[in-house]
């Protein structure tokens, strides 16, 4: 192996499994300790109504902390969708807080809505928000949220709020007493008004001296290294409770189930963006990325939660049901029935402020559309990249290349990308080329652009501190890179040896990265390149968690704990603006991340990190997916059999057919495992591994139209059974199965040696059938399917029209004009219903009006297209070649076709009593027009 | 995947027939007009104007030979005046040029340019050279064969011949053997009763100096000089406390006399002497503590002091002999009986080692004092020695013989075991080695052998893999060779390598790379692999489109 004496030192440590002594636990955290030992019951923060400041749709009020007198700010917002906005900030900081300015996380600044001040009643303001309520309790302060005049939500009821004020440090004026150390901090705080507050300053002043006496306020220490923190003790956090939710989800990413679990007898579940050698399944450590929004689910209510804070966070998870609650007394306030079911959480951040979105649903997919009209939608992908990607760390050189693109032809494979890992670079340092391994990248390019293949390079945020390296002195020169505690450019360790970072937190830093894509400047790249960012948390191999030290400063004098999980976000984003402006903003791009944060959906594709080839993995890939799409990370995959180790070939099919239904299928291998391609299993595994991916050539219609969809509404392509069968409770807690969009159940094999499957079919009225055979499943019931390596169980929905492409090209890009063939599975009352989106696959030409989009309808024998939208001057040639139409009990006698201009076709059909399968030959009309099928 | 390009052997050419788009001539026949037409697996009849239509009707693709509305079908690229292909349906207005006469590409969209004469060019000029090459090195290859033929034959005559001298070899060693036995018994007896009598003599010695030792213990331990040992004489010596109380009890002392009041010094030098000997410590010594008494004797450990071994010179001390601790206090304690032991001394020529039988030169050590060593063997004994030495080396001469030629007999087996072609072909590889360099690397390919690869720079040869067996697929087993169980690889596996040999004019290793960590492919030409080259006038076609 040449290239790993590079890593054998700082991997050598690492090499068998997650080494969870490089990462803190919650004892190992000072702020998780103080905000886990506060005691419930006695919150000293008291609202004073006096104070209150209402416009038309906010309202301004103080707190005070009746402990030590410290005042703070209550700012309430009614926005747009019914969600309320909640900022919690001191009146009087020393030191500015952190606020994530709109345009990181939120994509614009909230609309906000009429928010209606009902009074005070009983120590109680109430605001109304439409349908919605907020009840601010004044002492103490606790705000209960109401959907229709039920509880749903609940900050502080267990009165957990506890808001580190911003202080200086008691050094050597301390010992001259607290009067003095009034009169220096008078500058910064308002003269008290009241006389007998005098004597409480007092106390606060006494109190201040003990609190600082805590170890870890003003340093910390963690595996030798020493966090100099210079502003002490910062955290803010509080309770949130789901008043009537046995169910909480989200806040990814995890490795664990989709629903969450209690977190009673382990540490919180943590966020912090980390980069985890050979993660652990099952517990609540961090890893790369992070989204501080949680979701409940109950038959009658979802509700939301979304937590703007960058810094480290921990979540606490109780729940009344699955922890035989302790605060179930607590919730009686609201429901005065210690019966319902609640779920209390407790969120934390090391610093920042409370910005808090309370996100009213009431239904799942309202959820889906008020997160996204938070921090944006999931932009509508070019088609290939939802197309099957051919990765490994790493394709030697471009024969390598080539030879993997002739391979995957020769074996009639279709793939649309192959992948370039960090080998292909001169010496880590990313937008040069190895000339001796790609003498010829532009070549190489060319070649695979006359299939409609793309490539796509990595580019990691670390630059190799090289004095012949260009966009490193470049970066240096400019000022542009991340500081250490001591002011100087932050030297760590990373693929490249010694390298810094530029600091992705500033715009104007963002935009000289971005102008690296310019084919001017990234030398031996073309337009059909696209770019993959990595360690992006960032990692950092020789420094605490494996990551930027806290201390480290950005540009603007912001620690790094500050916005430590936004940084990634912003490579992302900067990396995407590169390509937006190589294409001058025509073409779509494509970057893959692997850190993220609450926004990073705007920005490409998301995948789950270094993940290991085994079965346990391939489990939980639905789980972790389930999660992401959740939060808003629509765009997300796992590598397919695994990164790490050598999946067996019964492992690695099975991988593949999973994968089919996961959103971003891209197989990927670590340096030292045996190579993979599809085509290197034994025949048998090699043709069901190609079916898959034929398969999932099929459904790229679907997916499209799934994208187009997540796109408008929000509602993430891949769904927990629960946000299409809201009252089902029996299917809250399982993540074995999922939906696509609301038509396809999709249960992967996930055990070794499975030859059948035990699937649960929702809906006690709904049918459903298998994509394969159209045999009927009926809802309501777990049933075992037959299941042979062959066999990826999935089923469409009786109710639902899926448009799907039969002709299995070679890449996606060669499909644009291929014609359409439409599933109609009915349900019980013989109907169904589809939509058909096309448009030119590759460009933001759809944003301008150039798409078609039809709604399908089949009811009493008749199958309409009826055209929601059509461009202008958009034409497609993509015609309907054949329709299927699944559960008809009998033989139409003809079939007419009836065009726009009310001329009338017969068709040709074919019908299957024994599977009642009906097949309409060749309508030949374009999808993009009206039309009507009739069945006589 | 073998339908997707089939070759056709057939040579098109411009026949007039009306076909189907996409069909070759050879099938023009199954798309004779009609009104019907039928599948051509099942047999479903189809309307012949579905046939090209553009939508699947037929399961094995048949009705669609000129679209890409089948999946698993294929579209004829005529390739007019050339050899035409076929490509699978897939291909068909998909927008890339895919036959050379871009006739799989008639929708519009793209507009192919007609390579087929630029291709066919390429692959005559391609064709021309491989058959070059093909036609130079099956030259050779024929060489090879001879060789490798006659080779095998001499093998095989040769190991005829051996497997006669063996028989005949085995004859003169196993009499040869009866001899030495014979000369061997008398020999032994007459060593085995001088070494017997050295044994007696060595055993009165030392029961010598046990009794001198005990008398020097009863001495001492008959404190009140009475000839007489008892049992408070026992007690005081703390080394009798068997339960480790601190005193030694009258049971504890009378169980070291074994059950005696009292004891003489007969009955003490006969009984009680050899169980008590690793026990007893002279009187004052603290049993659990280091000798750093000075009242007590040293340590043998410490030969380089003259000054307490007064008559043991240094220089006299035998390396490899550790005298036992008993002993040595035992010498240090009683010098009378030193005094005696060197008028005991023996001659020099003794040897401790020397055994019976013994056929190795005595293992003589100067060092050996004298007195241990044996006596030298008497004359008749050594006459016996001479004469079973005799028999002996005769014996060993025979038996060498037998060996030498088991061993060329298995060399030549290993060789015949050697899978070296169907025509002894490879045979010309084997014993060379072949050496390719990149640009770190300078790889090397030792046929039947092994592979390895050595930075360029110099250093460490790493071995990539010993040879293990033809690799080849199905049909084509001379393909290439695996080498197996290489260096290991770090956290990986052993490693390996792939050797793939080509039709060459000659041999040479003309690549090497690791497409996984730790398996290695080397590519390597040789005349061993060139096929005979067809009869002039026909042609091979290896094109493939």
């Amino acid at each position: 192996m040449r290239h790993l004496s590079l890593l054998l030192g700082v991997l050598l440590c690492t090499c068998f499994g997650v080494h969870r002594e490089n990462f803190r636990t919650c004892d190992q955290s000072g702020f998780c300790k103080r905000h886990r030992n506060v005691k419930p019951g006695s919150s000293s923060y008291v609202v004073q109504p006096s104070t209150l400041r209402i416009s038309k749709t906010s309202l301004m009020v103080d707190v005070l902390n009746t402990e030590n007198n410290v005042r703070f700010l209550l700012q309430g917002y009614g926005l747009q969708h019914g969600i309320f906005r909640v900022k919690l900030v001191e009146a009087e900081p020393i030191r500015e807080r952190y606020e994530i300015p709109v345009g990181m996380t939120l994509v614009a600044e909230p609309v906000q809505e009429e928010l209606v001040y009902g009074g005070e009643k009983d120590g109680k303001l109430t605001f109304t928000l439409g349908k919605n309520k907020m009840v601010i309790n004044v002492n103490p302060l606790r705000l209960d949220f109401f959907i229709n005049d039920e509880p749903v939500t609940s900050l502080n009821a267990q009165g957990l709020l506890k808001f580190e004020h911003s202080r200086q440090k008691q050094g050597w004026f301390s010992s001259l007493g607290s009067s003095v150390f009034s009169l220096l901090s008078q500058p910064f705080r308002e003269s008290p008004k009241e006389e007998n507050n005098e004597a409480a300053e007092g106390a606060e002043e006494e109190k201040k001296v003990a609190e600082d006496e805590e170890p870890d306020l003003w340093q910390e220490t963690f595996k030798g290294f020493t966090d100099i923190k210079p502003n002490g003790p910062v955290s803010v956090g509080l309770d949130i409770a789901f008043p009537g939710f046995r169910y909480v989800y989200g806040i990814p990413e995890h490795a664990d189930t989709f629903a969450l679990k209690t977190t009673k007898s382990t540490d919180p579940y943590r966020m912090y963006n980390l980069d985890v050698f050979e993660y652990d399944l099952y517990n609540p450590m961090a890893l790369y990325g992070h989204i501080p929004f949680m979701v409940a689910h109950n038959e009658k209510n979802t509700v939301g939660v979304f937590f703007q804070n960058a810094a480290e966070g921990w979540i606490d998870i109780q729940s009344n049901v699955a922890d035989k609650s302790i605060f179930s007394n607590l919730a009686d306030f609201v429901t005065g029935n210690s019966e319902v079911p609640q779920t209390d959480t407790h969120w934390f951040f090391e610093d920042g402020i409370i910005d808090i979105f309370v996100l009213l649903g009431p239904g799942p997919k309202d959820i889906f559309q008020q997160y996204a009209s938070l921090t944006g939608n999931t932009p509508l992908p070019p088609l290939w990249s939802l197309a099957y990607h051919q990765c490994r760390w790493n394709y030697n050189d471009q024969d390598d290349v080539r030879t993997v693109d002739q391979t995957m032809d020769k074996y009639d494979i279709p793939f649309d990308v192959i992948w370039l890992d960090i080998e292909h670079t001169e010496g880590k340092k990313y937008f040069t080329w190895d000339g001796s391994r790609f003498s010829n990248s532009v070549e190489m390019l060319r070649n695979l652009s006359s299939k409609g293949r793309k490539l796509v390079s990595i580019v990691d945020p670390h630059l190799k501190r090289d004095d012949n390296y260009k966009v490193y002195t470049d970066a240096r020169d400019k000022g542009l890179l991340v500081k250490n505690s001591h002011g100087d450019d932050f030297d760590g360790w990373c693929w490249p040896g010694s390298s810094s970072w530029p600091d992705f937190m500033e715009k104007h830093v963002r935009e000289w990265w971005a102008d690296q894509f310019l084919l001017e400047n990234y030398q031996g790249s073309a337009n059909n390149l696209y770019v993959w960012n990595d360690m992006n948390e960032p990692s950092v191999f020789n420094s605490p968690e494996i990551t930027f030290p806290k201390d480290a400063k950005h540009l603007s004098g912001r620690e790094n704990r500050e916005v430590h999980n936004i940084y990634g976000m912003m490579v992302h984003q900067a990396t995407w603006e590169g390509l937006l402006k190589r294409s001058n903003y025509q073409e779509r791009p494509f970057v893959l991340t692997r850190a993220f944060f609450a926004g990073s959906q705007r920005y490409g594709a998301v995948w789950t990190g270094d993940n290991m080839g085994e079965w346990s993995h391939l489990k939980v890939t639905v789980p972790m997916m389930l999660s992401l799409n959740l939060a808003g990370i629509h765009f997300s995959g796992a590598d397919v059999g695994g990164f790490f180790r050598s999946p067996d070939n019964e492992l690695l099919t099975r991988w593949y057919q999973a994968a089919v239904f996961q959103p971003f299928f891209r197989a990927h291998a670590h340096i030292d495992t045996k190579r993979r391609e599809p085509y290197l299993l034994p025949e048998e595994n090699m043709i069901i591994a190609r079916d898959a991916i034929k398969k999932r050539y099929s459904f790229l219609p679907f997916w499209y139209l799934l994208f187009h969809e997540s796109e408008k509404t929000g509602v993430p392509p891949m769904r927990p059974l629960w946000s299409e069968f809201p009252s089902e409770s029996n299917v809250f807690d399982r993540d074995d199965v999922y939906l696509l969009g609301n038509a396809i159940l999709v249960r992967p094999v996930v055990d070794q040696g499975a030859t059948t499957a035990n699937v649960y079919f929702p809906g006690e009225q709904t049918i459903w059938y298998d994509i394969d055979t159209y045999k009927p499943y009926h809802g309501g019931h777990e049933i075992s399917v037959d299941a042979p390596l062959s066999k990826l169980p999935a089923f469409q929905r009786g109710g639902t029209i899926v448009p799907r492409k039969f002709r299995g090209r070679r890449a996606a890009s060669l499909m644009y004009n291929d014609p359409f063939t439409l599933i109609v599975c009915l349900d019980k009352n013989g109907k169904a219903e589809g939509n058909i989106y096309v448009d030119d696959y590759h460009s933001y030409a759809y944003t301008k009006g150039a798409y078609a989009l039809t709604q399908l309808s089949f009811h009493n024998f008749k199958l309409e297209n009826i055209v929601l939208h059509k461009g202008k001057d958009f034409t497609t040639k993509e015609w309907l070649e054949r329709v299927i139409v699944v559960g008809v009990n009998t033989n139409p006698k003809n079939v007419h076709l009836i065009l726009a201009d009310h001329s009338k076709v017969e068709l040709e059909h074919s019908y299957d009593a024994t599977s009642k399968v009906l097949t309409l030959r060749r309508p030949g009309v374009n999808v993009a027009d009206k039309w009507i099928i009739n069945l006589h | 995947m073998k339908y997707i390009v089939v070759l056709l052997l057939a040579l098109a050419s411009c026949h007039a027939i009306d076909r189907p788009r996409g069909v070759s001539i050879e099938k023009a026949s199954f798309y004779q007009g009609g009104t019907e037409f039928r599948c051509f697996s099942n047999g479903k009849t189809i309307p012949f104007d579905h046939v090209n239509d553009d939508y699947c009707d037929c399961e094995d693709g048949s009705d669609e030979p000129g679209t890409a509305a089948c999946s698993n079908g294929l579209f004829f690229c005529e390739n007019k005046s050339f050899k035409g292909s076929y490509i699978i349906s897939s291909r068909v207005n998909d927008g890339v040029c895919d036959c050379c006469d871009g006739s799989d590409e008639y929708d519009g969209s793209i507009a192919c340019e007609n390579t087929c004469e630029k291709v066919f060019a390429a692959i005559r000029a391609q064709q021309e050279a491989f058959r070059e090459k093909q036609d130079a090195g099956y030259k050779v290859k024929l060489e090879y064969i001879q060789n490798g033929r006659r080779l095998k034959d001499e093998k095989l005559a040769r190991l005829t011949e051996l497997s006669k001298d063996k028989e005949f070899l085995v004859l003169e060693r196993d009499t040869l053997q009866a001899v030495k036995e014979e000369a061997e018994a008398p020999e032994k007896e007459a060593k085995t009763k001088h070494e017997q009598a050295w044994e007696a003599v060595k055993a009165e010695r030392k029961k010598k100096v046990e009794a001198e030792a005990a008398s020097v213990a009863f001495a001492e331990l008959d404190a009140n000089q009475d000839s007489i040992v008892d049992f408070p004489e026992i007690t005081r010596h703390p080394e009798f406390d068997i339960d480790s109380d601190g005193t030694v009890s009258d049971e504890e002392a009378k169980e070291y006399l074994e059950e005696a009041e009292q004891v003489d010094l007969t009955t003490f030098i006969e009984k009680i002497w050899p169980n008590i000997k690793e026990i007893y410590k002279p009187f004052g010594t603290k049993a659990e503590e280091p000798p750093a008494d000075k009242v007590e004797p040293p340590l043998p450990e410490d030969p380089a002091d003259p000054g307490k071994r007064p008559n043991f010179p240094p220089d006299d001390i035998p390396e490899g002999i550790n005298p036992d601790e008993s002993e040595d206090k035992y010498d240090e304690d009683n010098e009378d009986d030193d005094e005696e032991g060197d008028e005991d001394d023996l001659d020099g020529e003794y040897d401790i080692k020397s055994s019976a039988g013994s056929r190795e030169p005595p293992a003589l050590n100067d060092k050996v004092p004298d007195e241990d060593r044996m006596p030298d063997y008497d004359d008749e004994t050594k006459k016996l020695i001479a004469i079973a030495d005799e028999a002996r080396k005769k014996y060993d001469e025979a038996e060498n013989k037998v060996k030498d030629i088991d061993h060329e007999i298995n060399e030549i087996k290993k060789y015949l075991e050697l899978d070296l072609g169907i025509e002894e072909e490879f045979s010309a590889l084997k014993g060379q080695c072949f050496e390719y360099t990149d640009r770190e690397y300078t790889y090397k390919f030792c046929p039947y052998e092994k592979t390895s690869q050595k930075p360029k720079g110099g250093g460490i040869e790493t071995n990539l893999g010993n040879w293990g067996h033809w690799h080849g697929p199905e049909g084509d087993k001379y393909d290439s060779m695996k080498y197996e169980n290489g260096q290991s690889c770090w956290n990986g596996p052993n490693r390996s390598c792939n050797v793939k040999l080509h039709c060459g004019a000659e041999n040479a290793l003309t690549g090497a790379s690791e497409p996984s960590r730790c398996e290695y492919q080397f590519e390597f030409t040789t005349p061993a692999r060139c096929a005979a080259p067809l009869p002039a006038g026909s042609h091979s076609h290896h094109e493939e489109l």
